[in-house]
């Protein structure tokens, strides 16, 4: 008879096991990957090096002529505008179902986890159908236009915020909401005095990240054919056009950073 | 049966947290003027009591009436807000609110719901929190964020708002635990106040035997969930509460 351990430890290192396992199979298939990649020719497709070379280069300096910046300001003002209805649609939309699928509201029962469960299975439809392919749906109903770009972006993303406000408001310490109870608050008193101040600043925070990640959206969906950033990046580079191709990353890069800098002081002016 | 005379009158109250009883059945009845504190260890069930006499946890088995109302028919509303307010132990104020807010939330049993909205952005009743902060001491601090202030301001501030609230039974979790003895008396008097200005009870687990005996008229004894004594506070002596906490003297 072989001794397998202490009975109450054998559970425990079937378990451990079966860890070990997977990670080497895991550490396997990394390793494999990686050398079934045939290093050494075609790696870099033949001239890509010299492509490459080229478009460092053309960061020195980036293409600033009057004519071009005209270009970029109005592709620029695009992509922002469609990033901000775009985010704007997806707060008004997805504050509300955030709220129901947090199950906050309602009297305490079965109906209302039903309401809640069905208002999370929404919100997560909504999100598993990434922008672009949104925006290849909606620009066969619409034709290219803004209405496709800002309905591709806002509904995935009003199912992003839905879910994260939704455990936002969820995840709150149970102590000042029974305290409002005990004033005599219903569970919708509850959630304006109790669970929205308490996460008012995650909430700012994370739509902002969110309204940058719009940007970027906004700037790769105008490759579809929609006028903006990214069209003018495509542009540019179909042309070789390398001091043009860095004006317009510059140019999203300085977005990227300045709403990254107004949610920063935004959130310390609250804070204070 | 109700009891027309008592205004809380609790039967059979019990409840446990899955395998754990945290209070045996338990018959209650305390009239107006009553002044009742809950006496025993931790894990005796004071708060749990407390709890269900609030109406925010519901007890397994058993019925309570508070002022004749059927607390298990009421909802978060007037009715329930009138009849009885809690304090409890620690931070059951919203920190990132300001001080005049958390106040005021002694009102949303009896606004309405776009009333208490639009308090949110521009307080309505702002005197009458005023009014309770500087009976208080702390009138300075009404637009400070809540959670800037020390331990002892956020309790006036909760006791501020039971003032707003002015229920009938007013309920107190472990008021005086860490106060020195000049502020614990100071904070029993004030509650006491609170309840007498309704002709209410008041309800309030506490440890220390010279304040019981000095600030109540009944107390209750209660050891791993179960009653052991319901005397008039002057009978309180050292031996029974020693019992009550299982302290050995002769050691």
């Amino acid at each position: 008879m072989i001794w397998t351990g202490p009975p109450s430890l054998r559970g425990v290192g079937r378990f451990v096991e079966t860890r070990r396992l997977l990670s080497l199979v895991l550490i396997g298939a990394l390793v494999w990957s990686v050398a079934s990649v045939g290093w050494g020719d075609g790696v870099i497709h033949t001239g890509g090096s010299d492509a490459l070379k080229a478009f460092i280069l053309g960061l020195f300096p980036p293409e600033i002529s009057p004519d071009f910046l005209k270009v970029v300001v109005a592709a620029t003002w695009q992509t922002l505008v469609h990033a901000v209805a775009a985010i704007t649609l997806a707060i008004v939309v997805g504050l509300p179902l955030g709220i129901v699928a947090s199950g906050a509201l309602g009297s305490p029962g079965r109906a209302r986890l039903a309401v809640a469960g069905t208002f999370r299975f929404g919100l997560a439809v909504m999100r598993s159908i990434h922008e672009l392919v949104w925006a290849m749906l909606f620009v066969t109903a619409f034709g290219l236009s803004s209405i496709a770009v800002v309905l591709a972006i806002a509904i995935p993303y009003a199912g992003i915020l839905g879910r994260i406000y939704s455990e936002l408001l969820n995840d709150v310490p149970d102590a000042p909401l029974a305290g409002l109870r005990s004033s005599g608050a219903s569970p919708a008193r509850v959630l304006l005095y109790g669970r929205i101040p308490m996460v008012f600043t995650d909430i700012l925070g994370y739509t902002f990240y969110r309204f940058e990640c719009a940007l970027r959206a906004a700037a790769i969906m105008s490759f579809v054919g929609i006028r903006g950033l990214g069209f003018e990046i495509q542009m540019s580079l179909h042309d070789l056009r390398f001091n043009e191709v860095w004006t317009l990353l510059l140019v999203l890069v300085g977005l990227v950073l300045l709403v990254d800098y107004w949610s920063g002081r935004v959130r310390r002016n609250i804070q204070s | 049966m109700i009891s027309a005379g008592h205004l809380v009158d609790g039967q059979g109250l019990g409840k446990a947290f899955g395998e754990q009883r945290a209070l045996a059945p338990l018959d209650l009845k305390i009239a107006s003027g009553e002044r009742v504190a809950l006496a025993g260890p931790s894990g005796s069930g004071k708060s749990t009591l407390l709890y269900i006499l609030a109406g925010l946890v519901s007890p397994d088995c058993g019925q309570l009436f508070l002022n004749s109302l059927a607390v298990s028919q009421l909802r978060p509303g007037r009715e329930l807000s009138e009849a009885v307010g809690l304090i409890q132990q620690q931070f059951d104020l919203v920190p990132q609110l300001p001080v005049v807010q958390n106040v005021l939330a002694g009102r949303l049993g009896q606004w309405g719901l776009f009333r208490s909205l639009a308090s949110l952005f521009s307080p309505r009743e702002r005197g009458l929190a005023l009014e309770a902060l500087s009976r208080l001491g702390i009138d300075d601090k009404i637009d400070q964020r809540t959670g800037q202030l020390s331990g002892g301001e956020q309790q006036r501030v909760a006791i501020a708002r039971l003032m707003i609230q002015s229920p009938r039974v007013v309920l107190a979790d472990e008021p005086v635990s860490s106060l020195d003895p000049a502020q614990a008396e100071e904070i029993l008097k004030l509650l006491i106040k609170l309840a007498d200005d309704v002709a209410g009870v008041f309800v309030a687990s506490l440890h220390a035997p010279g304040l019981i005996r000095e600030y109540f008229t009944r107390v209750i004894g209660l050891r791993q969930g179960v009653l052991q004594f319901d005397i008039p506070a002057d009978e309180l002596t050292s031996s029974v509460l020693d019992a009550l906490y299982d302290l050995d003297r002769t050691a």
